[in-house]
This record gives structure tokens, sequence and C-alpha cells, in this order.
């Protein structure tokens, strides 16, 4: 280590000591993590001091045009954080069994101190997540982006989207209440009706002949495990390409000029940004908490839903309305929008000049606020409802058994007392055939 | 007739009548068979003409004990053809009279019954039954006799859904007659019981929800005795069911009323067939349809006990609102729904107490349910409370944030002026 790091003073006080020895004794290669997380900016050289290290990422100038819209992406990478912390404090109490699960929300809302708030903030910064999520992917999208050379982080966007709905689906059946478990009985039955891969898909999310103890444990696991791991690889990779390719140029290039340092105008904005957010997320958790549903059971249709995440939102409307195939055009538009960097090369970047990735983009925008719109609405019982209504609809036995019994032996005998027996079993109608294909109820 | 041919007539029949018999499903006609036991030096002549009449008496209970038609019609079941067939004994259709007797000589005899379980008096019940004195006393020919309700050839026991007297199908059977406005108006009776039945809490019962035990026409006015009770005897046939209701009545006032004929037991509330549910809200104006002195003790009481119940019934719905809401806010509800069980079985002796016209009984037992419920609204009140308590939480947070946004912005504007 050079001497001019040890500054001209000996440290006095033990802590000054000790602090001088982390300082001179660590180097940058500890900042890589933070660096890989997003946590820092700035290229920095490996053998720096770990002190002049932070300078230097601080003194970083990210390029004049980076201002609110840029914090898009870090307002979803902070929901996240918000879900990762209070992912970890729940998982502390719940207990994922078909048994336990449900009474373990209960001792969470209802015991652990603050436990309602670590169960809303998540259930809020969920949905948030996904809103913050979708405005980021539009921003780049509409700015260009995701124009070579950063079409890579383009896609690794798209799957980290992917990732929040799939921890989103697997952690919505976590409580084990009515709305959660008819919600997903939908939903994959939904999955189910997807040409060619559907039942095989279905079957592997299932884990059984319906959601059952093995569902929740597959997504359990899922929710803890296997996509932190998949969130936390792409979520790197992300950064990387952000720091390798540094942030995209605006589509009218502006005048040259110095830019904007890190620190304080950036980290301050995202600061405040961040402030906000989390005030926001706890008052709707304080205001607007999930209800804890009726425990599940499978053998009782709820009488309504309620959703809570847009995601269900969104595709409960397209099933209700549109259909299986309404999800499966939807998501084939999704499909799209994910391989358009590979086709949509051009350097242009103005939005106004893309006619056609614009309308597939907005298409694509304006059909998720329509169902998200709609499907908020809803608070219905699912079409597999329609398996309960067999019961209630049950045709009431023939009037008065001999005014049918002496009609038909009228005509069917000689003599009224010695008709032949009418087998009077009342027809009723197959279950089969009186249950209505799901998504028909909404056409 | 010897005992051997009777016997081999017996089994002959037993096999045509376990032979597929459908006309969808048959493989061999009718024709075919009786020309394969002709060719086989046997024949039972009965079925050669009255072919229709083996395959109704085929799907009934009658045809796997050895019973065969000349056993109730007579005649000569080895001849062929129709004169020498119908010869003497020779029966045809029997009578009214001849079917009981006929049928009696089976079912009168508690030795042959006895293997089936099935009871012996069933003729000694008709003949005390109003069907029974006319048709035995007056020779009404209008009266049922065993045949018009349990089929003369296709008898089912009445546990088949397909019988005539199964449940769900005696009151069609009963009413067959009993709608019949011409017929009944020469016995002075009203028609139309059926369909107020079928809209009553029993008929309900039954035919909406299935459930066997709501009694028919015969579980009050009897199968083969069939009678209707007499106004001092309603109480008694109503409480063979609801026997704590019959235990309050006859408790109170209106028990000894009604045994002395002063007033028409349960039907001076609920009607007969229609057996409606007083609701708790019109209890007051059934008793004043009686005591018609609104000032009069007896309709304070009725006041009184209509005020009782609606409380008990409010306070019931307020415990089950309760529980969603304490369920709604994630707490565990289990203790209150067992407590909430509890006031339930409270209220519903209410129901029963209420006959004996006890209003102390009754406060009592308002009084449990009314403790329980404030009990559990009391619990959803402090959850309230305390979801209420959540929101004050967003007063520091806010200040907090808002304070932490306010410096940054200070530090923002320093940043720019040092600029």
């Amino acid at each position: 280590m050079p001497d001019s790091n040890n500054g001209d003073r000996e440290p006095t006080g033990w802590f000054s000591r000790i602090k001088q020895d982390v300082i001179s004794s660590t180097d940058a290669r500890l900042l890589g993590f933070l660096r890989f997380l997003g946590l820092l900016y700035g290229p920095i050289a490996r053998r720096l001091p770990i002190d002049q290290a932070f300078k230097r990422a601080l003194q970083y100038r990210l390029p004049a045009h980076v201002g609110w819209g840029h914090a898009l992406g870090g307002i979803t990478y902070l929901l996240f954080i918000f879900m990762v912390i209070t992912g970890v404090l729940l998982s502390f109490y719940y207990r994922p069994s078909v048994q336990e699960a449900y009474p373990s929300i209960q001792y969470i809302v209802s015991r652990i101190p603050f436990g309602w708030m670590l169960r809303d903030v998540h259930v809020w910064s969920a949905s948030l997540l996904i809103v913050a999520g979708v405005a980021h992917l539009l921003r780049v999208f509409f700015s260009g982006a995701y124009k070579p050379p950063r079409e890579t982080n383009w896609v690794i966007g798209l799957l980290l989207i992917l990732t929040f709905v799939a921890f989103g689906a697997t952690g919505y059946l976590l409580p084990w209440d009515q709305w959660a478990y008819w919600t997903t009985a939908e939903v994959v039955s939904t999955v189910e009706g997807f040409p060619l891969v559907g039942g095989f898909v279905a079957s592997m999310i299932k884990g059984d002949e319906f959601i059952s103890g093995a569902t929740l444990s597959r997504f359990f696991a899922l929710h803890v495990i296997i996509l932190p791991w998949v969130s936390l690889g792409l979520l790197i990779l992300h950064f990387a390409l952000v720091r390798t390719h540094g942030v995209a140029p605006p589509a009218e290039p502006s005048s040259p000029g110095e830019g904007i340092p890190f620190w304080p105008n950036h980290l301050v904005r995202t600061f405040s940004i961040g402030v906000l957010l989390l005030a926001a997320v706890i008052s709707l958790a304080a205001l607007f908490p999930r209800p804890v549903g009726e425990p599940a059971d499978p053998y009782v249709v709820p009488d309504a839903l309620v959703s809570t995440w847009v995601v269900v939102d969104v595709s409960l409307a397209l099933i209700r309305y549109l259909g299986t195939w309404g999800l499966v055009l939807f998501s084939l538009l999704a499909v799209i929008l994910f391989f358009l960097p590979l086709f949509d090369r051009k350097p242009e970047t103005d939005w106004r000049k893309r006619p056609i990735a614009t309308s597939l983009a907005a298409l694509y925008l304006v059909g998720f606020l329509l169902a998200w719109a709609a499907g908020a609405r809803l608070e219905s019982v699912p079409p597999s409802a329609a398996l309960r209504p067999e019961v209630e609809e049950r045709a009431l036995p023939p009037e008065a058994g001999a005014e049918t019994g002496s009609a038909e032996g009228d005509e069917a005998a000689e003599t009224p007392g010695e008709a032949e027996p009418v087998d009077s079993v009342p027809a009723e109608a197959e279950p089969d055939e009186a249950e209505p294909e799901p998504g028909s109820e909404g056409l | 007739m010897s005992w051997a041919p009777r016997i081999r007539s017996a089994l002959l029949f037993v096999a045509i009548a376990g032979l597929p018999s459908s006309a969808n499903g048959q493989e061999r006609t009718d024709r075919e068979i009786v020309r394969q036991l002709g060719a086989a030096g046997s024949q039972y002549g009965c079925v050669i003409c009255h072919k229709d009449k083996r395959r109704a008496f085929a799907e009934g209970a009658h045809a796997n004990r050895g019973i065969v038609c000349h056993d109730c019609h007579g005649g000569d079941p080895e001849a062929v053809e129709k004169e020498p067939g119908h010869a003497a004994p020779f029966i045809g259709v029997p009578t009214k009279l001849e079917t009981v007797r006929i049928c009696g000589d089976c079912h009168s005899d508690p030795n042959q019954m006895r293997p089936f379980g099935l009871p012996a008096d069933q003729g000694a019940e008709l003949r005390t039954s109003r069907h029974g004195e006319l048709l035995f006393y007056r020779d009404d020919q209008n009266a049922p006799t065993c045949t018009d309700c349990h089929d003369s050839h296709t008898i089912r026991p009445p546990e088949d859904a397909r019988s005539d007297v199964h449940p769900l199908n005696i009151m069609g059977t009963c009413v067959a007659c009993h709608d019949d406005e011409e017929m009944m108006a020469g016995y002075e009776l009203p028609t139309g019981q059926g369909e107020v039945y079928r809209a009553s809490a029993h008929g309900i019962g039954l035919y909406e929800h299935f459930n066997f035990a709501a009694p028919t026409c015969i579980s009050c006015h009897g199968s083969h005795s069939a009678l209707p009770a007499s106004t001092t005897q309603v109480a008694d046939v109503c409480s063979q069911c609801h026997a704590l209701v019959g235990q309050a009545f006859y408790a109170g006032p209106h028990g000894p009323a009604t045994r002395a004929g002063q007033m028409p037991g349960c039907l001076a509330c609920h009607s007969n067939h229609g057996t409606e549910l007083v609701p708790v809200e019109a209890i007051e104006a059934v008793c004043s349809g009686c005591h018609e002195d609104a000032e009069s003790d007896a309709a304070a009481m009725g006041t009184d006990i209509q005020t009782l119940l609606m409380r008990a019934e409010g306070n019931i719905h307020s415990a089950e609102e309760a529980i969603h809401e304490l369920g709604a806010a994630g707490r565990e509800t289990d203790d209150a729904r067992f407590r909430q069980r509890a006031a339930l079985t409270d209220f519903h002796r209410m129901g029963p107490a209420q006959h004996s016209l006890d209003v102390q009984a009754l406060e009592d037992l308002g009084r449990r349910v009314s403790s329980v419920s404030a009990n559990i609204r009391n619990q959803a009140e402090v959850a309230a409370e305390q979801r209420w308590e959540h929101t004050l939480l967003l007063a520091p947070t806010w200040f907090l944030a808002l304070a932490a946004i306010f410096l940054a912005y200070l530090r923002l504007r320093q940043t720019k002026r040092e600029a």
C-alpha cells in the first residue's frame, strides 16, 4: 500500500484505528459485487484502496440526458429489494404445507409485531414491481434503447420481468386461502388449454391431478429457492451489461457536455424516489391490506374472488373475455416484442419513425391496461364454479308422479291399473355437458 | 293341483321371467321363448296371450318369490288355449275386495311375511282406515284397494325409487285421487293438498334437499290406516318428529287447551299441509289472530316473544359478520366459531322453547346468545381498532419521508449553486 494512504496523523482512538486499518488494507475488488448489483457506477481500478474507489465511483459522471425517466429501472430494482427483505422475514414464520400454510399466515398477520406490514408490503410491492417493470420496459422500448449493441440486455430485461411474473404466480398460492387456491386453479386450467404443450406444462405445475399439497410444495420451492437464484443471475448480467454499454444515447443528440455527477445528483434523486416509494408502499399496506380469505377448500368454490395482483387481473380478464386463445395471442404478442431486437436492427431510435414496432408496443400497452382495468372489476366466481350449479339447478322430480304416470299409462296400456311401469328416473344433464367452456361466461 | 306341477310351473315362470325382456335388448322374442318351451314338452299357458303382464310382473318384487299368475287369477296354466285356460277355478280380474283378500292371503300371514321383515297387519289397518270403511262397508268403488297404490303386476318395494310408494312418489300416488275435484266433492274433501305440501317446509326438504327424513302424506296420515288426524291429535302427530316442540307445547297453556279441543293444536299457527315456518317478525301478528285484544296479557306475551327472538336472531347474524371480519383481518376464528355454534344451539333451543310460552326461559337463552355474540363482536372491534391503528403509522412514515426528501432537495439545490 502506498504510504500516503496512511495519512499524516496517526489515529488515536481505537475506532479510528480500526477504520484506518480497513481503509488501508481493503481494495476495490470488494466493491465488485456492489457494482454488479447496480449500487455503484463507473469503472474502478482493482488495486485502489477502498476509500479512493468509493470516491471515484461517486464522482462518475452520467450522460446529461439521464433524468427522472431513467429512474424507472431503479424503482423496479428497489421494489425487488423490498420483496427480498420482506420475503426473507416472512419465510421465518411461513410454513409451506396444506395444514400449516393458512394458520401461519394468520399468525404472521395477527401475532408477529408488524407482521401485517411485512405481508402487505410484500403484496403491494409485487404489484408495483410489475407496473414499474412494464413502465421501465416501455421507456426502453420507446427510446430505442434496445437497439444494438444493447439487444442482449433487452432480452435479459424481459427474462427478468418473466421471472418476476413467475415469482408472483408461485407466491400467489402460498397463503392457501380460497382466493389464492381458486385463482391458481383457474389460471392453471387455462394453461392446460394451451395448444400442444398445455397439458404437459399444467401437469408439471400441479404435480398432482389437482391443486394440492404437491403444488404448494413446488410453488414454494420455486418461489424461495429457484427463482431467487435465477433472478440474481439475470440481475448481475443486466447490470454488468449496463456498465459495459453505458446508458443508451438520446434519440436527438444533445450538445456534448460533461454530464451529471453520480453523487450527489443521481444518488440523491434515487434516494428521494426510494424514500417516496417506501412511504407509498407502507401507506398502501396500511390503508388497503389484502384480506385473508377462507381456508382453501378444493370442494367449495368461493362466491367471489378478490384479486390483489396485477398479473392475475390481466390474466383473468383475458381468460374470461377472450378465452384461452385471448391469453395465447396476448402472450404471442409479448413473444414478438421479446424478439423484436433481432429484426429491428436499424439505428433509428425515434419512436415516431418506427411505426411497426411502436404499433406493436402500443397494442400491447393498451391491451395490458384494458385487461388490467377489466380484470380488477371481475370479483367473480371462476368458470370452474359451474361445477356447483349442477346441484342447485337439479331438476325437481316430475310434478306429482301420478300425473306423469297416469298420462303415460293411459297411452301405453289398455287399462290404467295394468300399465307397464315407466322408468321415471329424472333425466339430468350430464355434468360434462352442463359445464360451460372456460371463458365462455363472459362472452 | 298337486305340488309337482306347481313347482314345475313356478320354475318355468321364473326361468321365463329371468330371460331378457326389454324390447331393445331382447335377443329372442316371446313367441320364440314360448315355442322353445313347447318344444321341450312344457308350457305356461298364461304368457302365451298375456305376455305384457308377464313383462310387467317380472320387474316387480314378487317375480322372484315363486308366485305365478294362477296363484292370484286362478285358471289352468297348463292349457294353451283361452277357454280351457280360463276354466274354473278362474278369477280373472279380481274385484277390489277380492284383491284385498288375495293379497291378504300372504300378507296377513305372519309366518310368510316374517322372512321379509314385513308387517302382517296391513289388511287389518286398511279395514280401520277411511279407505277401508268406504271399501268394506259401503262398497264404494272409488275407494282404493291394494293395487291402486302398489300397482297390480309391477309391485316394487317402497325403497325402490321407481315404486309408486317411494317417498318421492307417494304424494303423486295420493293426489292421483285426492286432486280429482269431482271425486273428492262426493266426500266433501278439499283438493290441492299436494301442491301446498310441495311448497311446504316438508316438501322442500324432500324434493329440494332430498331429505328422506322429511314426512310425506303417509307419515302423518298413515299408509294402510289412512285417516286424517283429529284436531286433538294433531299436536301428537307433529310431535312424533318435533319431539322437543311437542314437549314444550304441552308444558305451556296451549297444550291443555288443545287436549280439551279448544284450539287446533299446531294448526293454530302453522297450516297442516303448508307447514309454514312462522317468520320471527310475524309472531306478534300470528298471536293476534286469536288474541285479538291488543291490550291483553297474551298479546303482550306474543310481542315479548317476538322481540326476544328477533334480538337473538340479530345477535346470531352479528356474530357471523364479526367472525367474517375477524377472518378477513387474519385473526384465528376457530374459537369464535366454536362459541358462535354454541350460541346457535341456544338460538335453536329458543325455537322449541317459544311453544311453551315461557318468556323467562326464552330470556335466559336470549341472554346466552347475546353474551356470546357480544364477545365475538368485541373481538372483531378490537381487530378493527388495531387495523385503524396501523394507519397512525403513516404520520411518522410520511414525516420522515418528506423530511428526507426535503433534505435531498436542499442538497441538490446546494449542488446547483456550487456548480
